[in-house]
């Protein structure tokens, strides 16, 4: 068994770093901000005022601070991204996973509820649920997003387990006589972790996104305050004709900077997950260094010290984790 | 590394904006009786003929089909009410002034009110050229489809009388009878009685409201129909129209699906008239082009299922905490920040302010109170047995009192109305929980009476005369318990039956003597202004944006001869008949 | 063989099951048209006696069959090509509708879709060609530009260059001020190119990051392949070991998430069409399902649900072409 650590070892690079300062910022703002700020529900300022002192980014057109609800906002966003990219990987987990690693009548039958959940118009089935429920809280509206989800993840999910299933260690599991709850457990699953959380994290920022979208069609959630409602509230209230840009403005941008921060975070799990991803690169760049510095053409440069590199990158990982990348990229219906 | 990019770009691409659709519909309302008409006032138009197509938009939304059926108003197009067919007279919904004649000319009931006799005027053709004639008007009141139920006959004494004939006194069915019914040509309309189709269900539908009168439809009014598309619809004057041939040659209504697309167009100056809630009204009109005109109608108010004896269930059905809430809500900010100001007071007694003050009687207020007084609700829940809890929360037992205030999803001004409410309710110690809820659930509540506070608005009456408001929306007459659905022409909500209020109801439509009539209003506006089934906020807006460079004969704040907006019924004719262009 | 008959076998299923679905969604809806109308009628005036009537009329027909019977009578039509007829649009045949409206959503929800993709694809095989270098840097203002909320870049466009700046039409799929209806002209033509500008623009924009980003990793991870080291080694030209081998091997996981883009493409860009008035198919399915338009429901989801089938089908048999792998693996 290859060392798995090394495996998984993450590389700090710019984009990481980033990535993880964006999120890490935004999930601050939502934890502690709603303290330093006014109440988001108390509409006691006058109407619609430009960013100024005591309104940091003005007011609404109730005269709810804006900034306050900002802050709330992110609260609620990441409640419902959080829940329901959760809610979508534990699902694609059991019909991915499980469907991918016990194949026959399990597969099929998990399978084509995959496959149905897949064709769905997922915007009629979000609408029926919604309606059918008086009192939407945030909660039951990540439920809805989740459900609606999964079909995706689990998609990929499966084609990896079943790759995963034919490896020498899982063969060893099995024929150990370990039971197989726990081969997946303990041996499929940790290789799948890369992934899962590329997946964890892409559906969360798909919630927020659908939850904005929820909103708009006033099937948010009731009486909370998110990103989407406030976007809402605005698109309602003309703050672009009446030139409140800071009413509309700011959520949109609150969305798109995390989703970015999110997306850097992935590709560094990106690069865990293929690590072509992660020395390519490196390597393409020495080799045009090596050849502006004229060291391709064989032993004819002075000062040459490293023989001449090749595209492909000699320290690469365990070459098994390569036909791994081909199915993956299968997406199966 | 491809995930879950096929649901992912499916989510993101939910949608849809607050569909406001404005359908055009008459208003039935009471009135005086009495001679009426004056003989004088045909719409002629003044000003130069012009060939600038006039760009309206009143409320449709694409995929326009066409269908002028005004017996369809779920499909009908807005030229049809009004532009193309025309009532017998047409009501100024604004002003307390008589009607204006159009296709009638004057009418007079007999003593008891059972008898009214209209005059028609002569000379008015078809749009195919046949002569208008009585039996026409016969026809449109006694076919299968619009056929009031309270109307005994019609006959035509000769080619320019009518008689209508009733069971009872029906001088309050007055505007239904002369403003709000479409007179419609008999040769045409006849053939069609045996029409057959099939509703949404697949079941056969007959009779004339399965046919979609799509073709070249027969009418008197100023306009005639000449092409349909998808996404507008045009109309070309009628050379031999009555009034005169219209002074602008061509109309182009569009189908619009966003208010804020239909406001842009507005601000580009790409639509010559339009009604719509516009935030910032002084932004479209500041450059001059357009003209602008408020003109609020229709009461806003909060509905209670009042009434625990026909089913209502809550706490709002103890008048004490509809009283207290009735104090704790601030009407001056809720009309400022949620109705950007443009809306107007409301008077408790439903009618009218500007045009229905005669009607107040003496002792009541003529204005809902416009500032919150938390002190006052407080010692009515106090007085009412009511204590105050740990978290400020008035209660019975133990128990809080929990509202829940609920308003459609997209209707923003309510849904801010409700914000607010839920804010000045916490501040007199009433817990009122403010959601939005679906159009379909909104509208199943309603009428079920499975609810407990609704934002919802009231039909203000077409006449200077709250009788129809008092008659539709409380009395017992018209509603239902709780849990069976309003029919038609049931608005009463709130299941309120007091038999004080009914019984003054019943007198005041027997009679057209004002005295009685005002004696009578004085019984119902004591028992709604104390019991409070609706409690009031405020007259929501209509604003109407008129294009005043390139046109003329507009009604206008000094002239305000017609209710102004572009899909009203049948006003919106009149409108057309007058307006021409103006030399610029 | 076994391949396509298991394919097929689970496409039927599918598409049994989703038509079931469809057909009892709809009528899980809570609210009658009836109430609805009658709330909207209100919101804006009010209702005369007929009015009332004639609704009644139209809309109180009484169910008294059995949801079995139903059912029954539902698939009957269904295979006799009746799709029933809306109540919102009455009384055009629901068939009518979504064939006046299907044109215009292939056509510019499609093309902007394709452009994304060839967009997107190219981008990213250059960003994963010149992999290390500053194109790479482009990176991360995709994602940023893939997480931004559809409505809310199309709104701040057209708040920008139509209504600000005037530069594009603020509605329509054509002139509506204009045409009387559609023509076959060069005028209509140039018109309806003009106004499906700022709307493909708004779709392509949020879609090509997607493409690029999944495009560019497929290429790095492809050209560290060991028949790319070959093919350097023999001396190709970069450019022919670009596109022959590099390319056409990176695109292939991306074709078959074209594939079923392609098919959701009929679902149409409901935003899109909202803000810009567009006649698409995706907003007859929002007005049907506020009105409770319970055919025009069925027959949007129906539609939907066939093309992405369709679609999953063709690139089902494509994939199972260009490469053998997938039909052996799932032997």
């Amino acid at each position: 068994m290859a060392d798995r650590r090394t495996r998984f070892a993450l590389n700090w690079s710019g984009k990481l770093i980033a990535g993880v300062v964006i999120v890490g910022a935004i999930l601050l703002f939502a934890l502690i901000g709603p303290f330093f700020t006014q109440d988001p529900r108390d509409s006691d300022n006058p109407a619609l005022l430009p960013p100024g002192p005591g309104n940091p980014l003005g007011t609404s057109s109730l005269g709810y601070d804006i900034l306050a609800q900002l802050a709330e906002g992110a609260r609620g966003s990441l409640i419902v991204g959080i829940t329901a990219g959760l809610i979508a990987v534990v699902l694609a987990l059991f019909f991915g996973v499980v469907a991918g690693y016990l194949r026959g009548w399990t597969d099929e039958i998990l399978s084509l509820v995959t496959g149905i959940m897949l064709v769905i118009p997922g915007l009629p089935l979000m609408i029926v649920i919604a309606s059918y429920l008086p009192v939407r809280s945030l909660w039951v509206v990540a439920l809805i997003l989740g459900i609606t989800a999964f079909a995706g993840p689990a998609v990929v999910l499966r084609s990896q387990a079943r790759s995963l299933r034919v490896r020498d260690y899982v063969a060893a599991a099995q024929v150990a006589g370990e039971k197989t709850p726990r081969v997946i457990l303990v041996e499929v699953l940790p290789n799948l972790l890369p992934l899962l959380a590329a997946q964890f994290l892409f559906a969360v920022l798909l919630a927020i996104l659908g939850e904005a979208g929820l909103s708009y069609l006033g099937l948010g959630p009731n009486g909370s305050i998110t990103w989407g409602t406030m976007l809402n509230d605005a698109q309602g209230g003309g703050a672009l004709t009446r030139g409140a840009w800071w009413w509309f403005v700011p959520p949109g941008l609150m969305i798109a900077l995390f989703g970015c921060g999110l997306s850097l975070i992935n590709f560094a799990i990106d690069e865990v997950i293929d690590p072509k991803l992660r020395t390519a690169p490196a390597a393409a760049k020495r080799v045009r260094k090596a050849r502006k510095a004229g060291l391709d053409k064989l032993g004819t440069s002075a000062g040459a010290t490293e023989p001449a590199p090749s595209v492909s990158d000699p320290d690469r990982d365990d070459r098994s984790d390569d036909e791994t990348t081909e199915e993956k990229e299968r997406v199966e219906a | 590394m491809i995930r879950g990019k096929i649901r992912g770009r499916w989510l993101a691409a939910a949608a849809a904006l607050t569909s406001v659709t404005l359908l055009a519909a008459g208003c039935s309302g009471s009135g005086e009786g009495g001679e009426g008409g004056d003989n004088t006032s045909a719409p002629a138009a003044e000003g130069q003929a012009t060939d600038r197509e006039l760009v309206v938009w009143a409320g449709s939304q694409t995929p326009i089909t066409p269908n002028f059926n005004p017996y369809n108003p779920a499909a009908v197009l807005h030229l049809a009410n009004g532009g193309i067919y025309e009532p017998l007279f047409v009501y100024n919904k604004i002003a307390d002034v008589p009607p204006t004649p159009m296709l009638g000319l004057e009418w007079e009931w007999n003593e008891e009110g059972t008898e009214l006799t209209v005059k028609l005027r002569e000379g008015v053709q078809w749009n195919d050229g046949e002569p208008f004639t009585a039996e026409d008007v016969v026809y449109s009141f006694t076919n299968e489809t619009a056929k009031p139920p309270y109307l005994k006959d019609a006959v035509a004494k000769d080619d320019t009388t009518v008689v209508f004939s009733f069971d009872d006194p029906s001088f309050t069915n007055e505007f239904a009878m002369l403003g709000s019914t479409l007179i419609v040509p008999k040769h045409v309309f006849a053939e069609h009685e045996k029409d057959s189709g099939e509703d949404a269900d697949g079941n056969a539908l007959t009779g004339l409201v399965a046919w979609a009168n799509a073709e070249n439809p027969v009418g008197t009014g100023p306009y005639m129909v000449n092409t349909t598309s998808a996404a507008a619809y045009t109309a070309k004057a009628n050379p031999n129209y009555w009034g005169g041939e219209p002074k602008v040659a061509s109309l182009r209504y569009v189908g619009i699906d966003s208010n804020q697309s239909a406001e842009d167009l507005l601000t580009t100056g790409q639509i010559d008239w339009a009604t719509m809630f516009v935030p910032d009204p002084d932004r479209i009109t500041a450059s001059g082009v357009y003209g602008y005109l408020n003109t609020p109608k229709d009461p806003t108010v909060l509905y209670t299922c009042a009434n625990e004896d026909r089913g209502c269930e809550g706490e709002q059905t103890d008048v004490a905490v509809r009283q207290a809430l009735n104090l704790a809500v601030d009407r001056g900010t809720i009309n400022e920040k949620a109705f950007v100001g443009l809306a107007k007071t409301v008077s408790p007694t439903y009618a009218l302010l500007g045009r229905d003050d005669k009607w107040i009687a003496d002792g009541m207020p003529a204005e809902a109170p416009q500032a919150a007084d938390p002190a006052a609700a407080a010692k009515v829940l106090e007085d009412a047995g009511y204590t105050k809890d740990a978290d400020g929360f008035y209660g019975k037992d133990g128990k809080a009192v929990e509202l829940t205030l609920a308003s459609p999803d997209g209707w923003t001004d309510y849904n801010n109305a409700a914000k607010l409410i839920e804010e000045q309710a916490r501040e007199a110690g009433l817990k009122v929980v403010a959601t939005t809820i679906s159009e379909a659930e909104y509208g199943d509540q309603r009428f079920s009476g499975k609810f407990e506070l609704l934002v919802g608005g009231v039909v203000g009456t077409s006449i200077a005369d709250p009788y129809q408001i008092y008659r539709d929306w409380f009395t017992g007459d018209f509603t239902q318990d709780v849990g069976t659905s309003l029919g038609s022409g049931e608005w009463n909500f709130s299941r309120y039956d007091n038999p004080e209020v009914n019984e003054a109801v019943k007198t005041a439509s027997q009679t057209n003597d004002e005295a009685v009539k005002k004696e009578a209003y004085a019984v119902v506006q004591e028992h709604l202004v104390e019991d409070l089934p609706f409690i009031p906020l405020v007259v929501n807006a209509t604003q109407t944006f008129y294009n005043q460079k390139d046109y003329t004969g507009w009604p206008t704040e000094e002239d305000p001869y017609a209710f102004p907006p572009a899909w009203e019924n049948p006003s919106s004719g009149l409108v057309l008949g007058k307006i021409a262009g103006a030399g610029s | 063989m076994t391949f396509y008959l298991r394919r097929l076998a689970f496409y039927a299923i599918t598409l049994w099951a989703a038509i079931s679905l469809n057909f009892l969604i709809p009528r899980l809806l809570p609210g009658d048209p009836f109430t609805i109308l009658l709330a909207k009628l209100q919101r804006s005036g009010g209702i005369s006696p007929s009015v009332e009537n004639s609704i009644r009329l139209l809309l109180g027909a009484v169910e008294d069959q059995t949801l079995w019977e139903q059912y029954v009578h539902y698939w009957g039509n269904l295979f006799r090509g009746d799709l029933g007829v809306s109540v919102t649009q009455f009384p055009t045949p629901v068939t009518e509708l979504i064939a006046g409206a299907l044109p215009w959503t292939i056509g510019l929800v499609g093309t902007a879709t394709v452009i994304s993709f060839v967009l997107g694809i190219g981008l990213g095989a250059l960003a994963g060609w010149k992999r290390g270098t500053w194109v790479d840097s482009l990176i991360p203002s995709t994602t940023m530009m893939q997480s931004l909320p559809y409505f809310w870049v199309a709104l701040l466009l057209i708040f920008l260059f139509s209504v600000t700046l005037g530069w594009f039409p603020i509605i329509g799929a054509y002139d509506v001020f204009k045409f009387d209806a559609p023509e076959w002209s060069w005028a209509f033509v140039g018109s309806v190119i003009y106004h499906a500008f700022l709307p493909a623009l708004t779709i392509v924009i949020s879609a090509v990051g997607g493409w690029l980003l999944g495009m560019r990793n497929m290429m790095v991870s492809t050209l560290s392949e060991d028949y790319i080291t070959t093919a350097e080694a023999k001396g190709l030209r970069p450019r022919r070991i670009f596109m022959t081998y590099a390319v056409r091997n990176a695109a292939m996981p991306s074709l078959a998430g074209f594939g079923v883009s392609l098919g959701f493409v009929v679902a149409g860009s409901l935003v899109m069409e909202q803000v810009f008035t567009y006649p698409g198919v995706g907003k007859l399915m929002i007005q049907a399902v506020r009105n409770n338009d319970y055919a025009l429901m069925q027959g949007v989801f129906l539609v939907i649900t066939l093309a992405v089938l369709a679609a999953l089908f063709i690139m089902d048999l494509i994939y199972g072409f260009i490469d053998p792998r997938t039909r052996s693996n799932n032997g």
